[in-house]
């Protein structure tokens, strides 16, 4: 796997270093400090990508929008991560994911991909991560073509709706390089009141919310396991789905509780089934 | 003095540069194609008109290098001559993929409060344009991740290269996708119809509508048939707003075109506003068209499910369609969702052929062939379609 590897124990020896600088001026806070969050793309505990298949699974998309960063310690604390701006992928406090690299099962991508979010953060004892995939209310219904980066892929655009696709993912089930059965899923906020001139909000929110205990900053890298998704919405067994978030898709019932999201109501309640830590590699 | 005067030059010349160059970028103003007495549509604050912007997007519309395979443009799915529709009952993408829907009329677009068959989100052209071009569910142009090689053609095409920046000066970076659905929007704008015989009747010229058509204009107005109350308007639709509306009118309405299963169900996949509110009162709610050129754009209905203008008069005398078998069985006219208007009624032979002939006054041949809306030809830089 093509990741940009965090380095293992880098955040406590940054965080040793600037403590005495820090005490020397009176009442100053330790200024942020990087870190890196690596992110990846399995099927089970294998490697998948557009031209790499797992179990008979290759990647058709994946492309995402996640922010809101936040990392816990131990005693139920929890400090806000700044995002870095960086182009093409971050801006506006909101990272976009892409592992779609336009080859393979993945017809209409590109070859940019990027699995990493860079951020700063405050020193300390950090034992965890929270997160969530969406793009932020007071984003997600601004004109896209006036937006910055990340928000001006117009892959990401769902115009008819005024927002954002949150998530776009697909699984194709191979068959001697032909897809013999496919799964889709489009992200979004949905129900949405007033008009592109007039946005009124949405009352299906459909962001998941993400908690990792366990991460640790420099050691951990969060996976991102298609597995889950494949076994419910059939595809395992060869049956070909899509859910396109719409309120009225039946079939986005199954796919909306791997995300940990109440189909009916938008609202995140529970951890995403697909979500996992694992060690840096 | 001699280096004062040389500044008085420099000046004189900056300003007579500058004037030029104003007048270059506005050589001819921009006029509404709207007779006296109608209200102007609405126009964006952030997009006015302009002579320049509107000839840019006219090019834009009719060029098929906006299209995954170089050859659909908007002209494929909205032709003039069929008042801006396809003539086929669901349209085809660029990739061959049929559309659930078919193509609708942008005869007075500008006029339209909503722009498509099911969506209460989409009030602005310069969002919907969006949807065809980049739209994947369906595709129809096909463009969604190839924005550069889009912004690459506006660069390099040699047409665009120079009216872009006539069409947006003072943008650093004319050359975007921003621009391209602005000069879309602006000449879509200008696609107005109001010289319909009907419309030169209630210009004073009594004889504009022929025999039979004003009976027909009475029929259509009338209580009785209750037409007007989805298809009223300057427009012939509910959803219809201007610059001096006071209350922006909208407007979607289940039809009774089908009742699967006597549950009011629609089709999959084409279930009107539903699709976006999840609320079963929206079962079947699409906008009511214009009728404006309604002669010229069988077939009918969103899903082009009825075939011509006599059979669609009889699908609403029955106050609904009757389907008697198939995967879509059910009688439309018992659709639960059905709008209050579809009360049905009986028409005598000759007050059918009357009212057929008033909707035929409603076609403005002008708007069919307008040499300003037309294709600016293979001729020019852009090469056409």
């Amino acid at each position: 796997m093509r990741q940009s590897r965090g380095r293992p124990g880098l955040f406590p020896r940054i965080t040793a270093l600037t403590a005495p600088a820090c005490l020397a001026l009176a009442g100053c806070s330790a200024p942020d400090q990087s870190i890196e969050i690596p992110f990846s793309v399995q099927f089970g505990n294998e490697p998948i990508a557009c031209s790499q298949a797992a179990a008979d699974m290759r990647l058709s998309d994946l492309r995402l929008f996640v922010y809101d960063f936040h990392l816990t310690s131990a005693p139920g604390g929890e400090v806000a991560l700044t995002l870095d701006d960086q182009p093409l992928w971050q801006g506006e406090q909101v990272a976009m994911l892409d592992f779609e690299d336009g080859t393979g099962s993945c017809r209409n991508g590109s070859a940019a991909t990027n699995a990493t979010v860079h951020a700063r953060v405050a020193p300390g004892a950090y034992t965890g991560l929270r997160f969530r995939i969406g793009v932020p209310e007071a984003l997600n219904h601004a004109d896209p073509l006036q937006a910055q980066a990340p928000l001006n892929h117009t892959s990401m655009h769902w115009h008819w709706l005024t927002g954002y696709k949150f998530l776009r993912a697909g699984i194709a089930r191979t068959d001697v390089n032909e897809d013999v059965a496919t799964f889709w899923i489009h992200l979004g906020s949905t129900r949405c009141a007033g008009s592109a001139s007039d946005p009124q909000g949405c009352r299906n929110s459909n962001r998941p919310e993400i908690l990792l205990p366990g991460f640790i900053p420099g050691e951990s890298m969060v996976v991102i396991d298609l597995a889950p998704l494949a076994a419910a919405t059939g595809l395992d067994e060869g049956m070909s789905a899509d859910c396109s978030s719409g309120p009225a898709e039946t079939s986005c019932e199954r796919p909306f509780a791997i995300f940990g999201l109440d189909f009916a109501s938008g609202e995140a309640v529970a951890t995403p089934d697909l979500i996992r830590v694992t060690k840096q590699e | 003095m001699s280096v004062s005067k040389g500044w008085v030059a420099g000046m004189a010349l900056a300003v007579l540069v500058a004037v030029l160059v104003v007048l270059s970028a506005y050589e001819r103003p921009f006029r509404w194609a709207v007779p006296d007495g109608l209200p102007l549509p609405l126009v964006p604050a952030d997009n006015p008109m302009s002579a320049v912007k509107v000839e840019l997007g006219r090019q834009l519309f009719y060029d098929g290098r906006l299209s995954i395979n170089g050859a659909t443009s908007c002209a494929s799915c909205h032709r003039q001559e069929l008042a801006f529709t396809d003539g086929l009952a669901r349209s085809v993408g660029a990739t061959g993929e049929l559309h659930p829907r078919g193509s609708m009329s942008l005869v007075n677009a500008a006029y339209t409060s909503r722009l498509t068959w099911a969506n209460h989100l989409l009030d602005r052209l310069e969002t919907q344009a969006l949807t065809p071009m980049f739209g994947e569910e369906p595709v129809e142009m096909g463009m969604s991740g190839r924005e550069s090689t889009l912004t690459e053609l506006l660069r390099s095409d040699p047409h665009y290269r120079a009216a872009f920046p006539r069409a947006f000066p003072g943008d650093d970076d004319p050359y975007s996708i921003l621009n391209t659905v602005r000069a879309l929007a602006t000449f879509v704008r200008t696609i107005v119809s109001f010289d319909s015989p009907y419309d030169r009747y209630l210009r004073g010229d009594s004889g504009a509508l022929g025999a039979g058509q004003e009976e027909g204009m009475h029929l259509f107005f009338s209580e009785r048939l209750e037409c007007f109350h989805c298809h009223g308007g300057l427009n012939f639709t509910d959803s219809s707003t201007h610059a001096n509306a006071v209350v922006e009118s909208v407007g979607f309405h289940n039809t009774g075109l089908y009742n699967i299963d006597g549950a009011g169900g629609y089709p999959p996949g084409n279930t009107g506003l539903r699709e976006l509110t999840g609320d079963r009162w929206d079962t079947g709610r699409f906008r009511a068209p214009t009728l404006r050129n309604i002669a010229v754009t069988a077939p009918y209905m969103h899903d082009g499910s009825i075939e011509d203008l006599p059979s669609v008069i009889d699908h609403y005398a029955r106050g609904g369609r009757n389907i008697p078998e198939g995967p879509y069985a059910g009688d439309g006219a018992l659709n639960p969702y059905k709008s209050e208007f579809l009360r049905g009624f009986e028409l005598s032979s000759e007050e059918r052929s009357n009212l057929l002939a008033f909707l035929e006054a409603l076609t403005d041949r002008s708007v069919l062939s307008n040499e300003a809306l037309s294709d600016p030809g293979a001729g020019s830089a852009s090469g056409g379609k």
